[in-house]
């Protein structure tokens, strides 16, 4: 009788995950993030976090993805990778082992980011990231593709901006993330900086998760740069290191291609960051946004605290980027998606765009976005300049005829 | 800027930090013999305390200066709680257990870690400055925030060494450590020191997270590298011994000041490990330990 019953239950209990499951599996599709949600990178992974489960609420109010004559509602699963490794390896394993997903729509970490892809591509798994190394992109990853501006994008007319405006600039002293994303940032720099004939005075690293600022401000200070540029420095590191060279006397030009909101590196910075150039920092309230984005930037403030930032939007292209290429593939097979994402314009918070970019990687794997050059000024942020990739324009008058 | 001068100034600012941090973790190891992993752990949560309680307490109309004090002596409160709750229920059973305590408290400081993060969410956090200004010395310059920082360290570490030297309190510590059974046979309360000491130690991480928060980005995971620093003070300077951590303290401050400046700030690090590697092979009691 005993045996009857463990057995029934047993039935049941089988016929009950077989039954969830297969409901899940046929009507939610189910997106990873890889980010990090804690320490001094913790506003970028907890804004994507935000953005993405956004275009998800958006995409299930709208009905949700269809494919092969059916409709999937989307989930979206949020890991911590710490911007580390270590971390974005064990996320890659949780959400391609364990969470099973075929579908990642926004990654932050260059180095978290290529531990999940050398998983990814050997699942089959698509990966639409936010890399900022160039070496997560080429031929040799079919399934992977870039969804923000990236060093390539965004160095060249920063610089050149800069140097424009501040023509007596012929020093520069670089500081980078002992990282693949500083590392990877800082080949960048130092080429577009000399063919801008500025001089790399000095080039040093610094562990993500430093406390102590000041030895390396006084590094830095001592070979007295005309401008400090912070490459892909978090918003804290880059309020607290402006801060300490402050301190020190310091008042030249400052520069971060990856500084994204002035919020955030105001509250550690304070008027230290006061005048620095940014290259992921959008006014998303101002008239050059699209409803999208002046939407998702009220709601970030009352759910985050902070308005939202280049970074973080990149979640709500990514969630929208693959939205569209299941739709135009009419297939959840990722390889299938994969296949069809170059050819397509599809809509995402910035208005219509598409990937592009095979001249410099060798395949079409980067999205094309307006590159936006701003200033911090009196704790504001000011788009000085909004660049439309040559590549998108043609793209977009082209699907018009 | 002298950058010699900055340099010294570097080192004295740094160390403060670490000596606040390493006092508390070497005094539990002397009076428990054990490795508090989860030390980090009180040192944020004291952190994390100020950085919301002031906000809201200027929010409801409070000055900043009370907000701050307000704040300061409730975080303390809350990290003397936790640090209580914590010896009772865990550390109390596992003292003179160096591998038990060991898998306990990097266990608790995980757990804590991640309560911390679900409870403050990850995001970094700022205080607003409370003293502005910076002050230059002999072509130096430090912040006013800095310096004062410095000053209390100062006087935690000279009360201490009194305490330790001078009181009935310290006596039975250092009774306790250098021998518990002796001290026992001697009339000393063992388990009443153990108790106290592990709370003075709670208390001095609790002091350092909540006069840091001010200065500092604070995260919840930023007891963490706070905690290897401290650690390899007390391993250089010797587990248990208070002018170990200090000196300790200073020379690792020194090591990240001056080898950062010339070198590079991994080599620095670097440089630590190799140091603490060639402490526990040359003189593995540490500088001013005693077995």
């Amino acid at each position: 009788m005993r045996s009857f019953r463990k057995i029934l239950v047993a039935a049941i209990g089988a016929l009950a995950l077989c039954t969830t499951t297969g409901v899940g599996a046929q009507e939610t599709l189910k997106i990873g993030t890889s980010a990090p949600l804690s320490g001094a990178a913790a506003p970028w992974g907890l804004g994507l976090e935000w953005t993405a489960k956004q275009a998800a609420q958006a995409i299930n109010e709208g009905g949700g993805i269809k494919a092969g004559g059916k409709t999937y509602k989307v989930e979206i699963l949020s890991y911590d990778n710490k911007y580390n490794a270590a971390e974005g390896t064990k996320v890659a394993q949780t959400l391609l082992n364990r969470d099973n997903v075929n579908y990642i729509a926004g990654t932050i970490g260059t180095a978290p980011t290529l531990a999940l892809q050398s998983l990814s591509e050997r699942k089959g798994a698509l990966l639409l990231n936010g890399a900022w190394g160039a070496s997560s992109k080429g031929p040799k990853f079919p399934l992977s593709y870039t969804v923000i501006n990236t060093p390539n994008e965004v160095i060249p007319p920063l610089y050149s901006y800069v140097k424009k405006h501040n023509p007596g600039l012929k020093t520069v002293a670089i500081l980078s993330a002992n990282d693949a994303t500083g590392k990877e940032t800082e080949l960048v720099s130092r080429k577009v900086w000399e063919s801008l004939g500025v001089k790399v005075v000095l080039s040093d690293w610094y562990e993500r998760g430093t406390t102590e600022f000041q030895p390396i401000a006084a590094k830095i200070v001592g070979q007295k740069p005309d401008a400090i540029d912070l490459g892909a420095a978090p918003p804290g590191d880059t309020g607290a290191l402006f801060k300490e060279v402050k301190v020190l006397g310091w008042s030249g030009i400052k520069v971060i291609p990856a500084g994204t909101s002035a919020e955030s590196m105001m509250k550690v910075g304070g008027d230290a960051i006061d005048g620095m150039y940014t290259a992921l920092a959008a006014d998303f309230d101002g008239p050059q946004s699209t409803d999208v984005q002046r939407r998702l930037t009220k709601g970030m403030r009352a759910a985050i605290g902070e308005p939202m930032n280049i970074v973080q939007v990149m979640g709500y292209d990514a969630v929208m980027a693959l939205k569209a290429g299941i739709e135009a593939a009419n297939s959840l097979d990722p390889k299938a998606i994969a296949a069809v994402l170059p050819n397509i314009i599809f809509e995402t918070s910035w208005g219509k765009t598409a990937f592009g970019g095979k001249d410099v990687y060798g395949s079409p794997q980067q999205l094309l976005l307006p590159i936006v050059v701003g200033q911090i000024k009196n704790g504001k942020l000011s788009e000085l300049e909004r660049v439309i990739p040559e590549e998108l324009t043609k793209r977009l008058a082209a699907a018009k005829k | 800027m002298d950058i010699y001068v900055q340099l010294l100034i570097n080192s004295l600012q740094i160390s403060a930090v670490y000596v606040l941090f390493s006092l508390g973790l070497t005094l539990i190891f002397g009076v428990m013999r054990i490795v508090n992993f989860a030390h980090g752990e009180f040192f944020a949560l004291a952190a994390l305390l100020l950085a919301v309680a002031v906000p809201w307490l200027v929010g409801i109309g409070a000055p900043l200066p009370v907000a701050f004090a307000l704040a300061f002596l409730g975080a303390l409160g809350a990290v003397l709680v936790l640090g209580k709750l914590l010896y009772e229920f865990a550390f109390r059973r596992f003292q003179r257990d160096m591998i038990g305590s060991f898998v306990l408290s990097v266990g608790l400081a995980l757990l804590l870690q991640g309560v911390f993060i679900e409870m403050f969410t990850g995001a970094a956090r700022k205080l607003p400055t409370l003293i502005e200004g910076t002050v230059r010395i002999l072509g130096g310059a430090i912040t006013v925030q800095r310096l004062i920082l410095c000053l209390i360290a100062l006087l935690v570490a000279v009360a201490m060494c009194w305490a330790i030297v001078s009181t009935r309190l310290g006596k039975a510590l250092r009774a306790v450590a250098e021998d518990h059974e002796a001290a026992m046979l001697q009339g000393v309360p063992y388990r009443r020191i153990a108790r106290i000491g592990f709370l003075i130690g709670t208390l001095l991480a609790a002091v350092a997270g909540a006069l840091l928060a001010p200065v500092v980005v604070i995260s919840p995971v930023i007891g963490s590298s706070y905690l290897i620093k401290g650690f390899i003070a007390v391993v250089i300077g010797g587990l248990g011994s208070i002018p170990g951590a200090i000196i300790g303290s200073i020379l690792i401050a020194v090591i990240e000041s001056v080898g950062g400046y010339y070198f590079d700030p991994s080599l620095a690090t670097i440089a630590m490990f190799v140091i603490v590697m060639l402490v526990l092979l040359i003189r593995p009691t540490g500088l001013m330990g005693n077995g």
